[in-house]
């Protein structure tokens, strides 16, 4: 119940965040000089007539506030605008790229929690030793490389050189297997995860080095607190007390890194995607940049921004039902 | 905190809580082999630069009496890093000087337009170095101003400036970056919008460290003093509240160049930073990105150059923060 109405408390604090991140692409999308048809148009020679039927068509001849408002109701519905490029809707384009992005950031972190935990936690035991060394210069290169080199040079080496691994696009394990040609679902989940191998490591790593820097430093704090000297004082086993002790409490900052580091990852993704030809929603930004596809950036904007969000709120959420409290007692 | 005192702690090996003389800071950053390292390469790295900037700007920082003239023209390690060679001269893809069909006249081989890249790599330094320095002052300015306001008065202010922050941060840097750059242009995106777009975005993250500062030296009993005697609100906050939240934001400004360098980087990769033919490591990698099949090369050496320029701050960075931080005791 206490949770229930802590999760409904961040939901409602979002609310005005998710305006701001509105109104913010709204102005930003309005700053251009000249008028947005014209300047979708990259300044080629039109009619000035058809330029005021496509005004009034698209509602672009009102004031500034009441176009936001007209945007913002059917935003509410669901009704992101129509592209004008593309002649669909907004969030027909959206949904169609939507899963792409959601796999390969999902994944991207699962790659980068598996590694970073466990490294994090032996670098912190054995601190100070070879072990803590290399880890550490392994975070060190992980947030000093851009992801998208990174990319390039596995496709490089695993593409290009040895052809192990495809080097562009990903396999959707929703799609049935015979859409691929697959013969079964082992071939397609084995095709699903050879596609998506080089695109999640490139885009983890960073997600990878910095939680790795956080649980060392967490673990090592963890290590040193009252409750660890109490349980070495009561004779718990050194191993029991890093799995259940230091552990524990060390996750905590971690969550919060997860949700906030999100804003990078997805961010990271629009570069993945164009490295590896992946039809995600980053491919999709970089596409209706190029065209100049106001409806559809703004679209792309708000749905990003609210990923972010609702990432946040989870953690936070998740946060909340892990007890930071230790007992003793029943694990004697 | 008097000199000599902070020399003597050192000296005896002894080190208090309050101790933050910048004497010691930078003892202590030197006696840290890694840190000292990352001083070297940002050091480097900035003079590289410097003279990079000083080169590409001879005629005007001369009233027009170097036109047309590069120091390139006296050192035979370097060509134009600019001028395409007239067909006929220079060979293109040449790979680097330890292949087979490589020489030393282009130590790293020559790019697709016949260009010495060794030549591109190194005046490539200036733009990742002075769009990293740039954009994160106003980041840090910007920053600095609204976090400052925002922890010193509290309250609604506090409330709808940390709502506004919260709000820049929602969106990912890179996305904001690009659509800022795209619109204010008109559409003709150059390095120049790259730089604002990217100290605007970090404003937030610099406004978050400067407040939290802020609240905890808003508390001390020098501010009530001062507020005791009559000093406006504004004279505190420039004179005694800004001053005293310093050292966190400096590190972090530090660490921060090697983000911006990151994100700039992509920005030019991707067509919205660094326009050709300016030589930026970014913008290289992006031509590059079409060679990935017959030239191997063209795709490695601007990574390592920014593997290498942003090693270099975070080192750099990280052995501030060590030397600032009595917490932290490794």
């Amino acid at each position: 119940m206490r949770l229930l109405r802590y999760t409904l408390y961040r939901l409602l604090q979002a609310i005005p965040v998710l305006i701001g991140v509105t109104l913010i692409t709204f102005v930003l999308a309005n700053l251009a000089p000249g008028d947005p048809v014209r300047f979708m148009l990259h300044g080629q020679e039109v009619d000035e007539e058809l330029i005021r039927t496509v005004e009034r068509r698209y509602g672009l001849d009102r004031p500034l506030h009441e176009r936001y408002l007209v945007y913002m109701g059917g935003v509410l519905q669901g009704d992101f605008g129509h592209s004008i490029h593309r002649n669909r809707p907004v969030l027909d384009l959206m949904l169609a790229r939507i899963g792409p992005t959601l796999l390969l950031v999902v994944s991207a972190y699962a790659f980068a929690l598996a590694t970073a935990i466990p490294l994090g936690i032996l670098a912190a035991k054995r601190r100070n030793q070879p072990e803590d060394h290399v880890s550490r210069i392994v975070a060190l290169v992980g947030v000093s490389t851009p992801s998208f080199w990174i990319g390039i040079m596995l496709i490089l080496l695993f593409a290009v050189t040895l052809g192990w691994l495809p080097s562009s696009g990903l396999v959707y394990p929703w799609w049935p297997p015979e859409t691929y040609g697959h013969s079964g679902y082992g071939e397609h989940a084995l095709e699903t995860v050879r596609h998506l191998l080089l695109p999640m490591i490139a885009l983890g790593t960073l997600q990878m080095a910095t939680l790795m820097r956080v649980e060392r430093t967490q673990m090592i704090n963890s290590l040193q607190g009252e409750y660890v000297k109490l349980a070495r004082a009561y004779g718990v086993p050194e191993r029991t007390i890093l799995r259940k002790h230091a552990f524990r409490a060390a996750q905590l900052p971690i969550i919060t890194i997860v949700g906030l580091n999100l804003s990078t990852a997805l961010g990271g993704a629009v570069l993945i995607e164009y490295v590896f030809n992946i039809n995600g929603m980053g491919r999709l930004f970089l596409e209706a940049i190029q065209q100049l596809d106001y409806q559809l950036i703004m679209g792309i904007t708000i749905v990003i921004g609210t990923m972010f969000v609702v990432g946040v709120i989870i953690t936070d959420i998740s946060y909340a039902y892990i007890d930071p409290r230790v007992t003793y007692g029943e694990e004697e | 905190m008097a000199v000599g005192e902070s020399q003597l702690e050192t000296d005896t090996g002894s080190r208090t809580e309050v101790d933050y003389g910048w004497r010691h800071t930078v003892s202590t950053v030197m006696g840290d082999t890694t840190a000292r390292w990352g001083f070297y390469i940002v050091a480097f790295v900035f003079l590289v630069s410097a003279y990079t900037m000083v080169d590409s700007n001879l005629a005007r920082l001369t009233f027009g009496a170097f036109e047309d003239f590069t120091f390139a023209e006296w050192l035979p390690i370097f060509d134009h890093p600019e001028r395409i060679p007239p067909p006929g001269e220079g060979e293109s893809n040449v790979p680097p000087a330890f292949h087979a069909e490589g020489s030393m006249a282009n130590p790293l081989g020559t790019d697709p337009a016949g260009r010495d890249y060794f030549t591109r790599i190194v005046y490539g330094a200036q733009v990742s170095v002075s769009v990293g320095v740039v954009s994160t002052l106003i980041g840090f300015v910007g920053g600095t101003i609204i976090g400052a306001v925002s922890g010193f008065y509290g309250g609604k202010v506090d409330d709808a400036l940390m709502r506004a922050v919260e709000t820049v941060y929602a969106i990912p840097p890179l996305i904001l970056i690009i659509v800022f750059t795209v619109f204010v242009s008109g559409g003709s995106p150059d390095i120049i919008y790259a730089v604002f777009g990217v100290g605007i975005a970090f404003i937030p993250v610099f406004a978050r460290i400067i407040r939290s500062e802020v609240l905890s030296v808003r508390e001390m009993d020098y501010i009530e003093a001062a507020r005791a005697s009559g000093v406006k609100n504004r004279d505190i906050i420039r004179r005694h509240v800004i001053p005293n939240s310093f050292a966190p934001v400096l590190v972090y400004a530090t660490l921060q160049i090697g983000v911006t360098i990151l994100i700039v980087a992509g920005l030019s990769f991707l067509g919205y930073g660094a326009q050709p033919p300016t030589p930026d490591w970014g913008q290289m990698l992006s031509v590059s990105h079409g060679y990935m099949h017959s030239n191997v090369w063209l795709s490695i050496w601007p990574g390592v150059a920014i593997l290498l320029t942003i090693m270099g701050f975070n080192l750099f960075g990280d052995g501030l923060q060590d030397a600032l931080d009595p917490r932290i005791d490794d």
